[in-house]
């Protein structure tokens, strides 16, 4: 065979594997729909530990779940668990329908979907997650120091750049703080618009990024997000930073939170519990705790975390009433 | 044949798009039509149509939900995590001028990459990618390779591949910071068929695999395929967003097939041409082929230094005379718009640059490069090339290159005798890439 002739058959090889593998690769995502009613089912089984969380990314959020889903199966064959399942959810309302269904046994969450879980789905706040290795973190106002913003009170009139609707630092605390302050806050299309005088105009910026250039560059007056966005250069690059003031901050919330739905069997609720409680002492955690989003530890929730939980509850309500 | 392709991809997102937005709607409008023929009561249609309702809300909480996700391509995930399929792809358009010193080398035009890549998640621990390109009128695969990640951070992947060797080569050329790798990548093994295992730690990974040759690459239909080992290990202190360490080191060594023959030869940093001045020809009676790279690369901010030497020794045997080679390179790049280059810690190379402003980013660079293919009874050439680079990202998928670089040839650098020695042109040339 010649050299052409090679790579002229060669090509035709190429080309019908690609095709077959675009065609294939659609049929199987089509039968996934079908495939996933039976498995629900299956997950219904005892033997089956399933974790969740609401992610708007489930490809990458599987790789982050299933060694720590795994790794607590280990421990717990002797309670007839022998398999693992993750499923996450778009949004709260999913993960609310996945419980009640009894679909997902353990959720790892924001303080503020874990009261949403707790509230709707009667989920049980099992332990505190030391997610990115912080127990704890806050939401910051920030402004540029020319800007004469020294207080929240100095907002009336102005506008302040926010992450989006989902986010809890960068959204639900501080809209819920201004509205304690007695503002009455307004959503503003684009840091164009101006708000009326007497009110607090607020723009969705998207991303961290988004948030510090519109203070940066002066499209809006101020922005909030939470106190490790602050330190990291890819949020608030350091030529910002210099510029730029705190002139608020939060109280401390649990940076994550792990719930177990209502009606788990209190066997393998118990053993859950302990096995997260020792997994920073056990050396086989490690890497299980590292892919869960860099988990330190678990621990018990404090009376301070309870209390900051309540204040989750009435931030919730607040931002509801008031924005949506 | 590129049409079949076309219809295959047709076909695919009308899958996608019907599997995303598809509702069930056909009953609803049946009993409409029932009722307005007078067959059904009113009262019997809202009983049916609440019946209907119910079901298909159940039916709907009973399914594992899929995300669709475009940016430029297409991508779906369910949400249990266990399957993902991605189509994307790459197209490099570029432009170059050559001022010439003593040969034509053709100014000119190319589509340098036009490639379709599909990957995707299979049960969980399964990964594949596919990847084909259409650049040079052919349809040559790329990347074909299925990966078991089970015991991940440890990943075994069959397939066609890219050898762990050199963290340019393993950059993708969507991500490289000049138009082209620099000059000792002709070193750089490439893609070829084989068993590769990676795994992490925290500061560390390694790398190693087997391999025959690439899928279109059998030289005699009798003979052996060539086969070779290789390996790559890396370590990083730091791999922060914009700070990062990475050192590295890789070895590969080669047995021919029964041609035992090897040629390495390399254009100017520019592709339009076709002119390879340093070019050994075949070099006969090889018995195995060795290659050691190092590896070096920082981040500081919006700075950035990389650095790799890489030499090959060729073991000969009927008497001839073993050569050796060697080639080095070392680049600084800066963004003048504050962006850090993206260092892939577990990878041990460079990904996307996500410009932080929604005016995109802009990157200055210059790089010194150098490949020395005269040993003993070999005179492929000494070749030198001095790069500056502009970069200017519109957004993460796309971005616009200029490079100016000043080639410096010796009297060997001749093209195997195809053209003169000593020749020292200097070359603009221009790309717009977008990848999806």
């Amino acid at each position: 065979m010649t050299i052409s002739a090679r790579r002229r058959s060669g090509s035709v090889l190429a080309v019908l594997l690609f095709g077959i593998l675009l065609c294939g690769g659609t049929c199987v995502l089509a039968k996934t729909n079908l495939w996933a009613q039976d498995k629900s089912e299956a997950l219904l089984e005892k033997h089956t530990l399933v974790i969740g969380k609401i992610t708007q990314n489930p490809k990458k959020l599987f790789r982050y779940l299933k060694p720590m889903v795994n790794y607590a199966a280990e421990h717990m064959k002797d309670l007839g668990i022998t398999d693992t399942e993750v499923l996450m959810a778009k949004d709260n309302q999913r993960m609310v329908s996945y419980l009640k269904q009894g679909k997902v046994d353990w959720v790892t969450e924001t303080p503020f979907s874990a009261i949403i879980l707790q509230e709707k789905a009667g989920a049980e706040i099992l332990l505190k997650k030391w997610k990115k290795g912080v127990p704890d973190y806050h939401t910051i106002f920030f402004a540029r120091k020319d800007s004469g913003i020294n207080s929240l009170s100095d907002l009336k009139g102005k506008t302040i750049a926010l992450e989006d609707p989902g986010s809890t630092s960068a959204y639900s605390v501080p809209a819920s703080i201004l509205i304690n302050e007695g503002l009455e806050l307004v959503r503003l299309a684009s840091p164009r618009e101006k708000p009326l005088a007497d009110k607090v105009g607020y723009v969705f910026a998207e991303q961290e990024i988004t948030i510090s250039t519109y203070v940066h560059k002066g499209f809006v007056s101020a922005g909030a997000f939470n106190n490790q966005d602050w330190n990291k250069d890819d949020h608030l690059p350091k030529a910002f930073r210099k510029n730029m003031i705190i002139f608020h901050k939060s109280r401390p919330f649990p940076r994550a939170i792990e719930l177990v739905r209502k009606g788990l069997d209190p066997g393998i609720k118990q053993r859950l519990k302990e096995i997260l409680l020792n997994a920073h002492n056990d050396p086989k955690a490690k890497k299980a705790l590292r892919a869960y989003q860099k988990t330190e530890k678990f621990e018990e929730l404090s009376e301070k975390d309870r209390d900051s939980l309540d204040e989750v509850r009435g931030i919730l309500k607040s931002v509801r009433s008031e924005l949506e | 044949m590129i049409k079949f392709i076309f219809v295959c991809i047709i076909l695919c997102l009308t899958a996608i798009a019907n599997m995303a937005f598809a509702e069930n709607t056909e009953p609803q409008e049946l009993l409409i039509i029932l009722r307005d023929n007078g067959t059904i009561t009113q009262e019997q249609y809202d009983k049916l149509k609440q019946t209907t309702e119910h079901k298909a809300q159940e039916e709907q909480s009973s399914r594992v939900d899929v995300k669709v996700i475009s940016k430029g391509g297409v991508e779906v995930q369910t949400y249990d995590g266990n399957f993902s399929f991605k189509l994307g792809g790459r197209v490099f358009v570029d432009a170059a001028y050559y001022d010439e010193d003593k040969n034509a080398l053709g100014d000119g035009t190319e589509l340098r990459k036009a490639r379709i890549d599909t990957k995707g998640i299979i049960f969980g621990d399964w990964d594949y990618q596919f990847e084909i390109d259409f650049a040079d009128g052919d349809a040559d695969i790329s990347d074909a390779y299925i990966r078991y990640n089970a015991f991940f951070p440890t990943r075994i992947t069959v397939g066609q591949f890219k050898e762990p060797f050199s963290l340019e080569e393993l950059t993708s050329s969507k991500f490289i910071t000049f138009m082209e790798r620099a000059l000792p990548n002709e070193f750089a093994p490439d893609r070829n068929i084989g068993i590769g295992i990676h795994t992490h730690g925290e500061v560390w990974t390694a790398a190693a695999g087997v391999f025959g040759e690439e899928f279109d690459d059998d030289a005699d239909d009798e003979g052996d395929e060539g086969w070779g080992v290789t390996g790559r290990l890396t370590y990083s202190p730091v791999h922060l967003d914009t700070r990062a360490l990475h050192l590295g080191a890789a070895a590969s060594y080669r047995i021919p097939d029964d041609e035992k023959k090897v040629k390495f030869d390399a254009r100017p940093e520019s592709h339009v041409t076709d002119i390879k001045y340093v070019d050994t020809d075949k070099i006969k009676n090889m018995d195995s082929l060795i290659k050691y790279g190092l590896e070096a690369s920082g981040v500081l901010g919006p700075f950035s230094l990389q650095g790799e030497y890489i030499y090959t020794n060729i073991g000969r045997d009927n008497g001839s005379e073993d050569v050796d080679f060697d080639g080095w390179y070392v680049y600084g790049s800066w963004f003048l718009t504050g962006e850090s280059r993206h260092y892939k810690f577990k990878k041990g190379a460079f990904g996307r640059v996500t410009p932080m402003s929604k005016l995109g980013a802009l990157e200055l660079a210059t790089r010194y490069s150098t490949i020395d293919l005269n040993d003993g009874p070999i005179t492929g050439g000494e070749g030198k090339n001095i790069t500056f680079g502009f970069n200017y990202y519109f957004n993460p998928y796309i971005r616009l290159m200029l490079n100016y670089i000043i080639v410096d040839n010796d009297e060997d650098a001749d093209a195997d005798g195809d053209v003169m020695g000593n020749d020292d042109p200097r070359i603009v040339q221009a790309r717009l890439q977008v990848d999806f």
